[in-house]
């Protein structure tokens, strides 16, 4: 019993919070305002999960929200510019990869420790997108083979939904059904050992923080096609909704961890808890609030890889 | 033992400088196959040096490593274990929250293949039998390998980290103070994995401040003193205060 409630009561808690609305919130359960928030999901969904994936090799990616942002503004620059809407995303994911190996090369080889090698990285990526977009954002009609990313179907259901499973799908074999998805779980949780049993351990941490870097690209990409528009900043909103949701993932499934199921679940708790209060007509400064409790309330009960990974500087 | 009989590991004149220190100055070693031989001394007399050494984790400045009768360097502890010399470090080098397969097989993990060309699985029900069946030979009754390791006592850790070896089916097997923070019950097991492991032919080379444990157990015992060793002998019917008192009395070298 004891167990249940370790592995799943945040996630009942959440559930309850889903039903809550459901029944108080007028047109919260309509189609499309469900509809809504799963799409909506999706960005966090997928930015989180990059972040789990540098949590899992015990690294921080504080840069995830501004690289995430500089990809988006990348893809809006080529898009505008009339670059083939398959190159131009090839290219900006290449970019949030590339932006996640400079964080991995100045944590395993500089040795600076993530929590402020990514600071610094979220404050350059913040530069070059306000460099790259002189001030202006990106809109305009974006072509189709574009925007239909985000925003087309396939097989009747949103495209958007898609790449949520796509990304969770894969996510979750990489890191429980594959050697490398392994070698990157055992040396977050134990780096000496290892190392000491022939783990590249330092190759894990530096492919953790570039898939982190990835699933940003992901997102941005996603989340400039969906708007059809791409400004510094604009993926600011989900820095703290991504760190939230990883941490409230880490409360349940398997506790402590940050484990994929948990992220991606939290993420959809949280996009709830936002649309549900909105609806209700709760002010929008109550979401923040709630935003940190959650933030600190997940890590006080379980979270203790965050601790470890936060307080190593 | 004869003049012809071929050491399975044998160190020549090996040193290691740190900086200015001389943590080891020349020193020889010799290991026959299926003993067990204790290598004893006091803080800084070298012990955890050597170690370093004949495991991998570092080089030596200067002498030669032979296993199996010809000339080994080991640039890291994965060459050792490659080839077949493995090393249970005092803090056992596990990871607490995997669970005890996951352990046994850190590092060199079963693969199975699901018909693509580029991918393949871990074969987790097969490192889990696997793992159990470890476990069973050394006699330790664990019944559920997907536990995480930090639920274990101490004895049962030193075992997982034992079945590891196994795995990789190391025939020399260097033991760094293996029962330090174990109870009394604990290192009773312990000792019984080490004398399985004996009867099993295997090499264990031990590491220990215990001296009821190193008369218990070793076939030879080597003393270190200040970086050189200082005395070598076969173990018969010694008491636990003659190896201290050789440790105490060996004159400090100059």
């Amino acid at each position: 019993m004891r167990s249940i409630i370790e592995r799943f009561g945040t996630a009942i808690a959440g559930l309850m919070l889903i039903a809550f609305f459901l029944v108080f919130a007028p047109n919260f359960a309509s189609p499309t305002n469900l509809l809504n928030v799963v799409k909506d999901t999706s960005f966090l969904a997928i930015l989180a999960l990059g972040f789990a994936f540098a949590l899992t090799v015990s690294e921080l990616d504080l840069s995830i929200a501004e690289v995430a942002s500089l990809v988006a503004v990348l893809v809006g620059w080529m898009i505008q510019s009339k670059v083939d809407p398959w190159l131009a995303t090839g290219i900006a994911l290449a970019a949030g990869a590339a932006l996640g190996a400079c964080n991995g090369f100045v944590v395993t080889v500089l040795k600076v420790p993530s929590l402020i090698a990514t600071l610094g990285m979220a404050a350059i990526a913040k530069g070059l997108a306000f460099m790259i977009t002189q001030g202006v954002s990106f809109v305009g009609r974006w072509p189709t083979g574009f925007t239909g990313l985000a925003r087309g179907m396939t097989l009747g259901v949103p495209n958007l939904v898609w790449f949520l499973v796509a990304a969770t799908l894969f996510a979750y074999i990489f890191l429980k059904w594959t050697r490398t998805g392994a070698h990157m779980i055992a040396t977050g949780e134990a780096d000496e050992a290892a190392r000491l049993a022939g783990i590249a351990t330092k190759r894990m941490k530096r492919l953790g923080l570039i898939l982190c870097g990835l699933f940003a690209g992901i997102a941005a990409v996603l989340l400039a096609a969906n708007l059809s528009s791409a400004a510094p900043g604009m993926a600011g909103d989900y820095f703290l909704y991504a760190i939230a949701a990883v941490l409230l993932g880490m409360t349940m499934i398997e506790p402590g961890k940050a484990n994929v199921a948990g992220t991606v679940f939290a993420a959809f708790v949280l996009k709830v808890l936002g649309n549900g209060l909105v609806l209700m007509g709760v002010p929008y400064f109550v979401q923040d609030m709630a935003l940190g409790v959650i933030i600190i309330g997940s890590v006080a009960f379980s979270a203790s890889v965050v601790k470890r990974a936060a307080f190593k500087v | 033992m004869t003049a012809s009989d071929e050491p399975i590991y044998a160190l020549r004149a090996v040193t290691k400088n740190y900086g200015a220190v001389e943590a080891l100055r020349g020193v020889d070693l010799t290991v026959f196959a299926g003993e067990v031989l204790a290598i004893c001394g006091d803080n800084g007399a070298g012990k955890s040096t050597l170690i370093k050494i004949m495991s991998g984790a570092e080089e030596p400045t200067s002498g030669t490593l032979r296993l199996r009768g010809s000339d080994v360097r080991f640039r890291t502890p994965q060459d050792a274990l490659q080839q077949g010399v493995a090393t249970i470090y005092q803090d056992l080098a596990l990871a607490p929250r995997l669970s005890i397969a996951a352990n046994v097989f850190l590092g060199a993990e079963h693969l199975r293949s699901i018909g693509l060309p580029f991918l393949k699985m871990l074969d987790k029900a097969r490192m889990a039998r696997e793992a159990q069946g470890y476990l069973e030979r050394l006699s330790v009754k664990i019944t559920d390998v997907s536990r995480p390791v930090e639920r274990l006592s101490g004895g049962q850790r030193q075992a997982v980290a034992i079945a590891r070896a196994l795995r990789w089916n190391a025939d020399v097997i260097i033991m760094d103070e293996p029962t330090a923070a174990l109870g009394v019950k604990e290192t009773a097991q312990v000792l019984d994995l080490i004398r399985h492991l004996k009867s099993e032919g295997r090499t264990v080379i031990l590491i220990s401040h215990n001296m009821r444990d190193v008369v218990a157990l070793a076939t030879r015992i080597a003393i270190l003193k200040g970086g050189r060793k200082v005395h070598e002998l076969v173990n018969e019917g010694l008491r636990p205060d003659d190896v201290s008192h050789l440790i105490m009395s060996a004159p400090e070298a100059a």
